[in-house]
This record gives C-alpha cells, sequence and structure tokens, in this order.
C-alpha cells in the first residue's frame, strides 16, 4: 500500500516535471548537444586562429651595427619555413607537419622612423636594436605584448637569436681548436616518466572529474527541487496535495525520489557527453602522436566508485536543495535561496585541484570535499576501503538528516501557510520606508556579504600598504556597512545597535567571564594548533608584523576599535535583527558562526565562533551591547599584551608560549577558567532575576 | 444516532505574529468554533474578511492542525478521529487547492484513484460518470492548464467527487465565476445534498447562501456570532434580507468588542 502511493506520486512528480520544457532542455539539450557543439566549436575555433597566425608575414626591423649578421640569420629562417631550403625530403615533411608557414619580411630600418609609433600603429612587429659595448654585440628586443602578431613575431626572433648565439658558441669554440661536442654536451642526460600511462590520465581526470560531476549533479538536481517545492507553492498545488489521505513522509520522500533520479540521469548524461568528448580527444590525440596506449580496464573500480558516489551524492544534493528550496514561495525566491548554497558546494569542489589535501578521516566526513577526493583518490589508483565506505555512508546519513528536516518543513503550518515577510527594504525607494525598529533580515544578510566582501578585499590591501593604520582603516569600513544600512532604511540606531544602559554589575561579570573563556580559549586553540601543525605559522607570523608597533598604538588599533566597530555590527545589527525573526538560541548561533567565519582562517573559525558565542550570549542576558564591547576589547587587549611583551608575561604566564600543553596545564587552565565564567555567569543571572522583579514592581 | 455528520469540538487556531515593535503577538484566528453538520445538510459560514473562515475550514478537513479541539466525523456507526481516515471522506475545495496544470483531467483523477486506494475498474467507472456529470467528455484528456476558467473549476470539482466523500468541504466556491458556472455548481450542492451528503461550505455572496443554506453560521474575530436557519436569523434581527442581517451583527460585535 505504503510503495504503491509513493510509487503514484513519484509517477504524478515525473510526468509533471518533464512535462516541462525548461527540464527537458536543461536535462537533454546542454548535455547532449550544446556540450559537444560548445566543444567543436571551440576547437575550430582554435584551429583557425593558430593557422592565421602561423600564415602570417611577420615585418621584422633590424637596425644593428653586426654587419647585418642577424638579419641574414633571420632572413634565412624565414625562408626555411617555406620548405624551399630543405636538404631533404624528410626534412620538408617535417616542418610540413609542424605547420609553421610564416613568412618573414625585414624592413629597412631608415623607412621606419620612429620604431615606437610603427610598433603601435601595427607598421611593423617587431623592432631588433643592436651596438657593440665592451666588445660585445648586445641587442633589444621591442614588441607589443597587447598584440597578438607582435608576440608571435617576438618568439621567432627569440628562436633566432637562440640559434644565433649557437652558431656563433660554435664557431668561437671550433675557432679555440676545441672539439665542439665535448664542450657543449659534456654531459646527456634524459627524462623518463615512471608513471603508467593509466596513472597520468587518472592524474589529470582526478582534479578536473570530480568538479563536473558535483557541478552536472546539482545541475541536474536544482530545477526538479524547485519545481516540486518551491514551484507547486507557486503554482498553488500544495494545498490540493495536502488535502489526500496522504502522510507527509510518503509526500516527501516521493518528491525527493524524484529529484534524486532526475539528478542522476542528468549526472550520467553529462559525464557520457563528456566522456565521449575526453575520449574523441585522446583518440585524435592517440593517431597524431604514439603516446603509450591505457587500459579501460584498469579504471573499473574507479569507474564503479564514481557511479556510486554519483548515486549518493545525488541523494546528499538533492535533500540539502529541496531543504533550501522548501522555504521558497516562487521560482525566482528559490533561486535567490539556492545562489549561495551553489556557491559553497562549487568552492568545496575546487577541492579536487588543490594538491596535498588528502582523504583524512575528518575530510571523508566532510561533505562535497569528500566526493571529489575520493574520486581523485580512485583514480590515483589509492583505494582505501575504510575511506570509501566512510564518504558513501556519511552522504547517505547527511541525506537522511535533510530528508528528515525537510519533513520538518512540510509539518510547519507557518512556512506552507504563511505569506512570507521582512524582504529586502534596501532597494525600497527611501520615501516608502516606515521609520524606526531594526532592519530586516534581508538587508542584514545583504549587509554581511557586503563586509565580508569589503574584508577580504579592501581589508587585505589596506593592510598590505599601511600595516596598523590599515587594519583601522578596515574597521571604520566595517563600522559604514551598518551604519549606511541604518541611516537609509530609517531604522532605530540605539534599537539596532543595542545601545541600552545595564546594571553596573553586569560590567564586572561580562570581565569575569571574558578571562575565564580566554583561558578555556587558549585549551582549544593549542590542541586546533597540534591538529593542523602547518597553518598557524602563517597566521603568527602576519601577526608578528602588526604586534611589533608601539604597544599603546596597538592596542588602540586591535583591542578597542574592534571591540566598537565589529560589535556594532555583530552583536548590534546582526543579533539584534536575527532575533527578531528567528528564536534567539538560533540568532546567537547565525551571528556566533558568522563571526567566526568573518575571521576567514580556518584555524581560528572555532575559537572565533565560540568566542562570537559568548559575547552574544552577554549581549542578550544585558540587553545592552555595552559588556560585549568590553569583553571584546579585554579579550583583544589579552592577545595583544601576551605577544607584546613576552618577557613580562612568560615570567608570570609561561603557558601562554607553549606549542602543547601538559595534561595538568590543560586542567589547570580549563579549572580557573570555567571558574572564573561560573563566577561572572553567576552575577549576571542574579543581576538579572533582580533586574526582572524591577520590572515587574513597575507595572 | 445514526446519522452521518463531521462536528468540530471547540477549535482553537492561534498564529503568532510578528508585530512591529519587536514583540511577538499570539492571534487566535479561530477562537473556540464548535459546530455539527450533518448528512442532508448545507451549511454555509458568513463572515467578513478575516474573520476566520478558511483557517476554520482548512481545520475541519485536516490541513491544518488546530492549537485545541477537536474533528471527528461519523459515518455509520463508525466514528473517525485519524487525520488521514478523515480526509478520505472528505472532498475539500478552495481557491488555493489549483490543479497540475501539466496533467489532463483524467491523468489527475486516475492518481487520485490510486492514492484514495481505489481500484482500477472503479476509478474508471466514476471518471466516466462525473464526466457525464459535469459533461467534462470534450476536455478531459487536455492538459488543464489550457482549459478555460469554467471548465478548470469543474475539473477542480471532479477532483472532489472521484472518491465519492461523504463530506463536501467547499471554501468560496463559487468566487469569481460568472452566472452559469456558479449556477452549476449551485445545483450540483444541492443534488449532493439531496443524496444525502454533508455540505460545508464559505461565500461572500448573501442571496446564495440565502437560497441555498439550510442553516448558517455567522462568524467575526474567531468566534460564532450568530447561528440558525436563513429565516431565524432575519426574524432574530428584525430585517428583510441576510445582508442586513450580516451588517446588522458584524456591526453589533464590532461595538461590543471595543468595551
Amino acid at each position: 500500500m505504503n510503495t504503491k502511493i509513493i510509487r503514484t506520486l513519484v509517477r504524478k512528480e515525473m510526468l509533471d516535471v518533464f512535462r516541462d520544457k525548461k527540464t527537458v532542455v536543461i536535462m537533454l539539450f546542454i548535455p547532449v548537444i550544446l556540450y559537444p557543439l560548445i566543444f567543436f566549436g571551440g576547437m575550430q575555433a582554435v584551429a583557425m586562429i593558430s593557422a592565421s597566425m602561423k600564415e602570417q608575414n611577420y615585418r621584422i626591423v633590424v637596425d644593428a651595427a653586426d654587419d647585418g649578421a642577424f638579419a641574414r640569420m633571420l632572413a634565412e629562417k624565414g625562408k626555411e619555413q617555406d620548405g624551399g631550403n630543405a636538404e631533404t625530403a624528410e626534412e620538408t615533411a617535417a616542418k610540413q607537419d609542424e605547420e609553421e608557414n610564416y613568412t618573414i619580411t625585414l624592413v629597412d630600418a631608415g623607412t621606419v622612423g620612429d620604431y615606437e609609433a610603427a610598433l603601435n600603429d601595427e607598421l611593423i612587429d617587431v623592432y631588433v636594436s643592436g651596438a657593440l659595448q665592451n666588445g660585445k654585440m648586445e641587442y633589444d628586443i621591442y614588441y607589443l605584448s597587447s598584440v597578438t602578431n607582435s608576440s608571435y613575431a617576438k618568439n621567432i626572433v627569440t628562436e633566432a637569436f637562440d640559434e644565433f648565439r649557437e652558431v656563433l658558441t660554435k664557431e668561437k669554440i671550433r675557432e679555440a681548436g676545441l672539439d665542439v661536442h665535448e664542450i657543449l654536451e659534456p654531459i646527456l642526460y634524459e627524462k623518463k616518466d615512471t608513471a603508467s600511462s593509466e596513472q597520468s590520465l587518472g592524474s589529470i581526470m582526478g582534479s578536473i572529474l570530480p568538479f563536473m560531476l558535483i557541478i552536472s549533479l546539482m545541475m541536474g538536481t536544482m530545477y526538479p527541487a524547485i519545481d516540486t517545492t518551491a514551484g507547486e507553492r507557486e503554482r498553488g498545488t500544495l494545498e490540493t496535495i495536502l488535502t489526500l489521505p496522504v502522510t507527509n513522509r510518503q509526500l516527501i520522500i516521493s518528491k525527493f525520489l524524484t529529484v534524486a533520479a532526475i539528478g542522476i540521469v542528468s549526472a550520467l548524461l553529462n559525464i557520457c557527453s563528456m566522456g565521449g568528448i575526453a575520449f574523441y580527444m585522446y583518440k585524435v590525440a592517440d593517431m597524431q602522436t604514439d603516446a603509450e596506449a591505457f587500459e579501460i580496464g584498469r579504471f573499473l573500480p574507479a569507474i564503479l566508485v564514481c557511479i556510486l558516489t554519483v548515486f549518493v551524492f545525488s541523494l546528499f544534493v538533492s535533500a540539502v536543495t529541496m531543504c533550501i528550496t522548501a522555504f521558497a514561495k516562487s521560482y525566482k525566491e528559490a533561486n535567490n535561496y539556492i545562489t549561495p548554497l551553489m556557491l559553497v558546494i562549487m568552492f568545496t569542489g575546487y577541492i579536487g585541484f588543490i594538491p596535498n589535501v588528502e582523504l583524512t578521516q575528518t575530510m571523508a566526513m566532510i561533505p562535497v570535499a569528500n566526493i571529489c577526493l575520493l574520486i581523485r583518490n580512485m583514480l590515483l589508483f589509492k583505494i582505501d576501503y575504510t575511506a570509501i565506505a566512510v564518504v558513501l555512508l556519511s552522504n547517505v546519513a547527511y541525506a537522511m538528516f535533510a530528508v528528515l528536516f525537510l519533513s520538518r518543513i512540510y509539518d510547519s503550518e507557518a512556512i506552507l501557510f504563511g505569506d512570507g515577510k521582512s524582504g529586502m527594504q534596501l532597494f525600497e525607494k527611501r520615501s516608502n520606508l516606515q521609520k524606526g525598529g531594526v532592519p530586516t533580515v534581508s538587508d542584514v544578510w545583504f549587509a554581511v556579504a557586503l563586509t565580508i566582501v569589503l574584508v577580504m578585499y579592501a581589508g587585505s590591501m589596506l593592510q598590505m600598504k599601511f600595516g596598523l593604520a590599515g587594519v583601522f582603516g578596515t574597521q571604520l569600513l566595517l563600522l559604514c556597512v551598518p551604519l549606511v544600512i541604518i541611516f537609509y532604511t530609517k531604522r532605530d540606531f540605539r534599537l539596532t545597535f543595542g545601545f541600552r544602559k545595564t546594571a553596573v554589575r553586569n560590567y564586572p561579570a561580562a570581565a569575569f567571564i571574558v578571562t575565564g573563556f580566554y583561558a578555556v580559549n587558549v585549551v582549544i586553540s593549542t590542541g586546533l594548533a597540534g591538529l593542523f601543525p602547518d597553518s598557524t605559522e602563517n597566521v603568527v607570523t602576519v601577526f608578528d608584523k602588526l604586534m611589533s608597533g608601539n604597544i599603546l598604538a596597538v592596542l588602540f588599533v586591535i583591542a578597542l576599535a574592534p571591540a566598537v566597530c565589529e560589535e556594532m555590527l555583530f552583536r548590534g545589527m546582526i543579533l539584534q535583527s536575527m532575533k527578531e525573526k528567528y528564536r534567539v538560541s538560533a540568532a546567537i548561533g547565525i551571528t556566533a558562526a558568522l563571526f567566526g567565519i568573518y575571521h576567514m582562517s580556518l584555524i581560528k573559525l572555532i575559537p572565533t565562533g565560540l568566542l562570537g558565542l559568548v559575547f552574544c550570549y552577554v549581549a542578550y542576558r544585558t540587553d545592552s551591547i555595552y559588556p560585549a564591547m568590553l569583553m571584546h576589547f579585554l579579550n583583544n587587549a589579552f592577545s595583544v599584551i601576551i605577544s607584546c611583551c613576552p618577557e613580562q608575561v612568560r615570567r608570570i604566564f609561561p603557558i601562554f608560549y607553549q606549542d602543547t600543553l601538559r595534561f595538568g596545564d590543560v586542567l589547570l587552565l580549563l579549572g580557573i577558567g570555567l571558574a572564573l565564567m561560573g563566577i561572572g555567569l553567576y552575577i549576571l543571572k542574579k543581576g538579572s532575576r533582580r533586574g526582572r522583579k524591577e520590572e515587574k514592581a513597575d507595572f | 444516532m445514526g446519522k452521518n455528520r463531521i462536528t468540530a469540538d471547540c477549535l482553537v487556531k492561534t498564529f503568532t505574529k510578528n508585530e512591529k515593535k519587536s514583540r511577538k503577538v499570539d492571534v487566535n484566528a479561530v477562537d473556540g468554533i464548535s459546530m455539527t453538520v450533518q448528512e442532508g445538510e448545507i451549511v454555509g459560514i458568513l463572515g467578513p474578511n478575516g474573520a476566520g473562515k478558511t483557517t476554520l475550514l482548512r481545520m475541519m478537513s485536516r490541513l491544518m492542525r488546530p492549537t485545541h479541539g477537536t474533528v471527528s466525523i461519523q459515518i455509520g456507526e463508525e466514528e473517525i478521529t485519524d487525520d488521514i481516515e478523515i480526509k478520505r471522506h472528505i472532498g475539500y475545495l478552495s481557491n488555493n487547492t489549483k490543479l497540475y496544470g501539466r496533467l489532463s483531467a483524467r491523468e489527475l483523477l486516475q492518481m487520485l484513484g490510486v492514492l484514495y486506494g481505489m481500484s482500477k475498474t472503479d476509478t474508471e467507472r466514476k471518471i466516466e460518470e462525473i464526466s457525464d456529470i459535469l459533461s467534462m467528455e470534450s476536455f478531459l484528456d487536455n492538459r488543464i492548464e489550457k482549459l478555460s476558467t469554467g471548465q478548470t473549476q469543474r475539473a477542480s470539482i471532479a477532483r472532489c467527487l472521484v472518491h465519492d466523500p461523504q463530506v463536501y468541504i467547499f471554501d468560496e466556491p463559487t468566487l469569481g465565476l460568472d452566472i452559469l458556472s456558479s449556477a452549476a455548481i449551485i445545483e450540483f450542492m444541492k443534488k449532493e445534498r439531496d443524496r444525502g451528503k454533508i455540505i460545508l461550505y464559505s461565500t461572500h455572496y448573501m442571496e446564495e447562501a440565502e437560497y441555498l443554506c439550510d442553516r448558517i453560521v455567522m462568524i467575526h474575530r474567531g468566534k460564532i456570532v450568530s447561528e440558525g436557519s436563513p429565516d431565524s436569523l432575519k426574524a432574530q434581527t428584525g430585517k428583510e434580507n441576510l445582508r442586513e442581517v450580516f451588517a446588522e451583527l458584524i456591526a453589533k460585535e464590532g461595538i461590543a468588542d471595543e468595551h
């Protein structure tokens, strides 16, 4: 009974999706027709361009005081290309095979005048000048790198110079009465690649194939995922299906199976199409050169695992995309939601191109990355059965979680029947906006994206150029983002930033908590540094450079400025707006995660994320941004002092300078840290209880 | 006791709304409504926009879960309370229950037959019968997105009929239809009532309600304001027609609310 219902629903979804032109175009037209067309079109274009370049006549001016020796050399080289000078028939054939059919016209220097102008006007392609200096001829080759012909002619001239030099060297050696061969080639060497042709092919495919697989699967699932979730809501058929005697689970499983199946078919079509092209290329190359043939059979395990991963990954991608598109009410909205997901998946997919990233136990658990690395390893014949199992199972597990989450979305009436609110206000006309309140979550997401871009480009540039002052500039830039948004959308300044008075006792409480957490964080960071030993060094050197200034200036820039600017952005605008839309715990989690990501360092992600969590919690409990600012200042100040005054601090707390911690140290730090945090939290709690009582008394 | 009926017992639906000033406010869209509709009876739900009509009908057809209260259906000696089982006996129609435009009406009805657990021959026979009643032969195999408004509405009704439900719940079924199409729907409802079906429907057209309904339930702000046959309502308020009764009751309620 159960399977019958699911089968019927799947059939309905399939019919529904396939009767839409867009799906058919995306699924069939693109891989089966468009890819080969683009490929062969591209090949022809490349062939035409290179042919036109090689049939070119290059005009070269040689203005050198060498009695025309080089000009003769060049003229000869030009003639050789016509095949006229070839001594044997074989040589002619070889020359023709290389398809170098250019001719050289030597232009008289007198007719040109200003060579730079002539180069710019493309009257000549290369200008060579030469003068005798200290008994040696020195030549200059002038060309325009921006013009293809000129660059190409430059290469020919350079080649001619190499030959010229060789001829002259041989002459000199002969003049000295020595053996030319003995002098020029005192040793011989030859390169021999011990990689089998399968291995070399595998290493090329290993970086490209997983990426292509991921992209094609994503493209294949994206459209049906939108169509079956947001599309269904847009067309208004969701309420219809809810009237049927069908459980949520049946509904979701059938949608999920449909999307996953379409994804698999689409991915397989993509792979076949690209594989066909690759095979064709290989055959063409095979006919022209006599490269070693490879045995397709050796790739069999890799191909099998690839197909398995395509299945598993399509489950994963379908479930995750559907989770996101289920929130959308229309195609347009779903597209907006899905773009960030696509970017994340694509960037993670690049991991196959990075050398030296290995498929460790941890890596095998990271979605997308694990698929890439697994396929790469398989193609390099590194077969590890545990890794295969972990990758496949973790993907299935993630897919299952996502499906469970999806069924929770479909259980939520607020999402199904809700009409949505709080869109972007930034692009509304300012006069249409109402005053007051905090920015909408959409505006805040926009702000976050803008901030990350700013920090990434402007921030790192400023920092490199101006050092400490640049860091300060970046902080000011950070502050501009929320200020502009608040000004434009007419939000309430104090409400948005959480500028509210709070009880005096909350400040010492905050200080206790941050001090305690600093100790705990030392344990966490040292532990993480032990896990990823390479990544820390880079961070440390950049940091040290910044710290070398005057300690007061460093304190101001590294501790005070972020305490104000970063807090106003994170615990101010982001936390306050998120709190409006989501539950408090979710708001705190999102803000903390963003704070971690904002620091843009994989190794610092967890410590800063946790730090963000603590700041958020205190800001929420005290209902004010000021204690969080104090905490941020203290936390950064500790770091500054530890690295600015190593001698003094080392004498009191040697613990901060150890690369690894002994078990006793860990216990000590954790003990002190947690105790301090406990004191702080106790003061906070006591305060807020009293605060609430006072509040009640007001009524 | 043997009469078929659908019963709503003290239904409450609470929505959490985000107000402008940062605080979340709970609003009861439906605030303690109890009612019973028996076989051979058409009950009309009247009320201004936002009164909670749609929410009430959605809860009674089990599209939404009530915050409090229960819905049950009595068929013969059997009392049904399970959501999925209740759905089997209900034909629900609203402006939000669109049809799959890329399927034909026949494909849609066949699919529904399977989902309602009917046998293939039963489904085919039922499709023949429905297309006769609603004269759908000419467009039964066309894609639904290509049909006219009236044809689409007929296909929608066909969707509610295929499993031969005991209860019809229609949310503004005649909204935006021309006179002929809405007359067809009204006639259909009358015919089904005479066959002993249970019919609950909401509308904004007072004349239609007066003509069609055996009983009228007026709701305002999630509560039942008044209930009774069209004649008894008119007698209660001393008004000539239902339109005036409606205006009178809502106005009274509005004043009462401000105190």
